[in-house]
């Protein structure tokens, strides 16, 4: 466990407001979750007990979260945890966002490393065991100084008082709310901090599965999203980039649009543009450097929109448009595989002398193209600059980051920036590295004293964003007499950016004696960053969909290839996973022709070790028509991440993840002409929807191993489906496939 | 331009630009903000309105073609929130982020209203919006469930 240390000094902090913020709420709400839950201050009555709990005068709740709620339900989780070691009235629970500001200013009480980060990282995975636990000894504490408060009143031992439902009670017959001894219990000095439950005693975490606590805001329209802020006297900016990236702003004719209805400015952005700071992100500031851009403010969205397209503008392409083509780049991709890479990753054995004396080899070359995270609210935010303040209001998947962007932006002192976290329309990875945050801000400085809300096109953030990154990969594997590898060897390559996680540090890597896996950077221009499973999106399927064709290549059938090799993996979560969707999805019966099934296994987040990350494995069953049209039957997936706590919310995200996945590998694949990205809106960028999808995605638990840990789960079912369905497309037609996305490939068969 | 609009039963004037899409009238000029910007060519559906009980993509749909139509948007499709359909989006845990979902429910109502007991085909042809979280399933079988509770 790691145990923060509470000390009566930072305990209990005041009953006081916070400092410094600024309370702008736009509409008044009365739920769960507040809808604008960024900022608030403390109630008055209230006690703060720590900078992440208030109780308030009236048994309500205040914690406050530093993870971002992107959809993965963060907010729920953290109210959870403190209705386990608490018991307020559940929907007495009020999450809201931490203050990145205070943060900074109260040196880091959200984000040091005995609360739960080794570094500041407000991003979706912070609600781990760490923060867990962060969480839980705040909860004990304010619950046992609240006993010892009510034992004093009531002269009764503190040992002897329950609280159940935020009331004290004692065999006595004497009750209270917790709110009636708030004030009590913030002057109560306790000899030691008390210990959180064990788990064998907890009743709620693990037991109940609530729903998000923002639903009822959901369904009504009333959460707000970025893009829904509303503040006095803002205007809105339309923007465009340089089409190219890495291209500049030639020249612009502002003259041409600025009679046009309601056009107040027309400004350019480019980068270096910018007053640094000392500050220390939790990502170098370089990954949010902003492109050359001009943007179109004016009183209402539509008229900024329409002069926008109106407005001439010239660009210089710069280098990035000696890329004429998505082949020229996939072709150089692969070119960088029959060479050395200039990073040897793993080297374990002899693998050279392995393959040489092998009778039998296997050798398949992969590849992934370009792919854009696409969240369903564009990207935006709403900021207002002035030269001694910033107010910022943002849909970010990394609050602290966005923060620090908008000071290392405007040279504004950090104290003075106000980052007001807003609801996220989807993240994905897309709104980490804050490049979108710090345009916001770029905009805005040039319009001085008004909010300016800034709103990407669909287009723009399609053509603009920070890809999955192109990458391939070339394994080759030696086989034994019987049939099972005996080494391996891997070469990925990618453009800047790409990741080799999920191929360098997977099982059978670190299974197999004899192994070599290198990598190797291609110079391209397109800018890359997180999407969901970075890295072990693309590396899953080249190694899962390798080892089908092992499996292939010895005879033997691919779950039963895996089982022997997973099952003398140290970590059994493999095999409970791979025996549990084998009997769960009915593997083995027959089917005819153009139907097949397909498994593949993978962890996302193990770094090499057993016991770590979670694993997933997938089985989907396809039917391909002979004209080569694909529909999924059937899926069934097992998950291994030791255990969990809110069964539900496990089971959206393995939903969510599988179905991210399954869009990635069958539809997603951005092309490039010039240097630009061609693709811009959904029409041309498709989606699954509701026709494309099997009634239901089977969710099986039987895979849990019981390990003493819960990770991430948003991430791992992406990796695995697009192989399940490729090498059920395998079985289904006899044809390989070996490049996302699916739908470009030849499946016909006759 | 000022236009008069009936929206959730309420007299309306806007004064905009005809070629205004709604969409933008609604959250823009109104401060209308659960109809959701997704992709603006009517592709993604989360800025689904009715349209004289038609569900009705907003962002294609001008100023100037509003005025004498009734509009509902999410604000009106109950005053409470007690659509079965919103109650079993909460129930099932329908939404992730949320962003698409108000689209989802406009679309699934208006599908109510017209087919009571829609079959999986019918429910696959009228709900066509974009969910990115992958949230299909449970739309699916929140409507499902939402056409029994209506039928008894």
């Amino acid at each position: 466990m790691n145990e923060i240390k509470t000390t009566r000094r930072n305990f209990i902090i005041s009953s006081l407001a916070l400092g410094g913020a600024l309370v702008i709420g736009t509409r008044a709400q009365a739920a769960v979750v507040d809808a604008e839950p960024w900022d608030l201050a403390n109630p008055a009555g209230s006690v703060e007990f720590t900078p992440w709990l208030t109780i308030n005068a009236d048994g309500s709740v205040i914690v406050r979260a530093t993870a971002v709620d992107i959809g993965n339900g963060t907010l729920t989780q953290i109210a959870a945890y403190i209705k386990e070691e608490l018991d307020p009235v559940w929907d007495q629970i009020k999450p809201q966002y931490a203050s990145t500001n205070r943060d900074y200013l109260e040196e880091n009480v959200y984000s040091n490393a005995n609360v739960g980060g080794a570094l500041a990282y407000f991003s979706g995975r912070s609600t781990g065991p760490a923060r867990m636990d962060t969480y839980m000894q705040v909860a004990a504490s304010a619950r046992e100084r609240l006993k010892a408060a009510a034992a004093a009143a009531w002269s009764v031992p503190a040992g002897e008082i329950t609280i159940t439902e935020g009331v004290l009670n004692h065999a006595s017959g004497k009750s209270g709310g917790i709110g009636e001894f708030v004030q009590a219990a913030a002057a109560i000095q306790l000899a030691e901090e008390p210990k959180p439950k064990d788990r064998s005693e907890w009743t709620f975490l693990g037991k109940k599965h609530p729903g998000k606590v923002q639903l009822p805001q959901i369904v009504n329209g009333s959460l707000i999203y970025g893009v829904d802020v509303i503040v006095p006297n803002m205007v809105y900016a339309a923007l465009r980039q340089s089409p190219v990236m890495g291209g500049t702003l030639k020249s612009f004719d502002a003259d041409a649009v600025k009679s046009m209805p309601g056009v107040l400015a027309v400004v350019a952005v480019k980068p270096g543009d910018n007053v640094p700071t000392d500050l220390k992100p939790p990502f170098p500031f370089g990954v949010s450097t902003a492109q050359h851009a001009v943007a179109v403010i004016a009183e209402h969205y539509w008229q900024a929109r329409t002069a926008l397209d109106a407005l001439p503008v010239e660009w210089d392409d710069g280098p990035g448009a000696q890329w004429k083509t998505t082949q020229q780049m996939n072709d150089a991709a692969i070119a960088a595989l029959d060479k050395p890479g200039e990073k040897v990753e793993v080297s374990t054995g002899d693998f050279e002398g392995v393959f040489k004396a092998a009778k039998k080899t296997v050798e398949g070359t992969y590849l992934t193209p370009y792919c854009e995270q696409a969240p369903m609210e564009p990207l935006n935010g709403t900021a207002m600059v002035t030269p001694e303040r910033v107010d910022f209001w943002h849909p970010s998947q990394h609050s602290q980051m966005a923060y620090m962007v908008a000071a290392d932006e405007t040279g504004v002192k950090p104290e003075n920036v106000f980052f007001h976290q807003t609801f996220v329309g989807g993240g994905f990875g897309r709104r980490v590295f804050s490049d979108d945050a710090r345009m916001v801000v770029a905009v805005a400085k040039h319009f001085p004293g008004r909010p300016v809300h800034v709103i990407w096109s669909r287009e723009e953030a399609t053509r603009q964003g920070r890809y999955r990154p192109l990458m391939a990969g070339r394994l080759w594997a030696a086989l034994g007499d019987d049939g099972y590898p005996t080494a391996l060897q891997g070469r990925v390559s990618g453009g800047p950016g790409f990741f080799v996680s999920g191929i360098n540090d997977t099982a059978i890597t670190s299974l197999l004696p004899n192994v070599q896996i290198e990598s190797q950077t291609v110079p391209f221009h397109i800018l890359t960053g997180p999407y969901r499973g970075p890295g072990y999106n693309s590396n899953a399927f080249f190694i899962e969909t390798f080892l089908d064709e092992c499996a292939v290549a010895a005879g033997v059938d691919p779950m039963e290839y895996r089982l022997q090799i997973f099952g003398k993996w140290a970590d059994i979560g493999w095999a409970k996973c791979l025996n549990e969707v084998k009997a769960k999805s009915g593997w083995g019966e027959a089917l005819p022709k153009g139907q097949g099934r397909g498994v593949a296994i993978a962890n996302w987040g193990m770094g090499g070790k057993a016991d770590a990350g979670t694993t997933v494995a997938t089985v989907a069953k396809v039917e391909v028509s002979k004209e080569g049209v694909l529909k999924i039957r059937q899926i069934d997936l097992a998950f291994d991440t030791g255990r969990i706590v809110n069964e539900d919310a496990v089971r959206t995200e393995l939903e969510g993840g599988t179905m991210f996945g399954l869009n990635m590998a069958v539809n997603e694949g951005l092309n490039i002409k010039d240097g630009q990205i061609v693709e811009g809106n959904f029409d041309e960028y498709p989606m699954l929807r509701m026709a494309d999808m099997p009634a239901q995605i089977n969710v099986h638990f039987g895979g849990l191993s019981d390990n003493p840990r819960f990770n991430e789960i948003g991430e791992p079912p992406a990796g695995v489906i697009g192989p399940a369905v490729g090498n059920a497309i395998f079985a289904a037609t006899g044809k390989r496939i070996r490049q996302m996305p699916f739908r470009t490939q030849d499946m016909s068969w006759s | 331009m000022a236009v008069s609009l009936m929206i959730n039963g309420k007299a309306t004037e806007v004064d905009a630009d005809p070629q205004t899409p709604l969409l933008w009238v609604l959250r823009d000029h109104l401060g209308m903000t659960g109809t959701k910007f997704g992709c603006g060519i009517a592709q993604c559906g989360a800025c689904t309105v009715h349209i004289d009980g038609v569900a009705t993509r907003s962002c294609q749909f001008p100023l100037e073609a509003a005025e004498g139509v009734k509009i509902t948007t999410i604000e009106g499709l109950s005053p409470d929130s007690s659509h079965p359909l919103q109650k079993l989006w909460v129930e099932f845990n329908v939404p992730q982020c949320g962003y698409c979902q108000t689209g989802m429910l406009m679309a699934a109502a208006a599908l109510l209203d017209e087919i009571p007991n829609p079959t999986d085909a019918d429910i696959d042809q009228y709900v066509s919006n974009i969910c990115r979280c992958g949230t299909y399933t449970r739309v699916r079988a929140a409507i499902h469930k939402a056409a029994d509770l209506m039928k008894a």
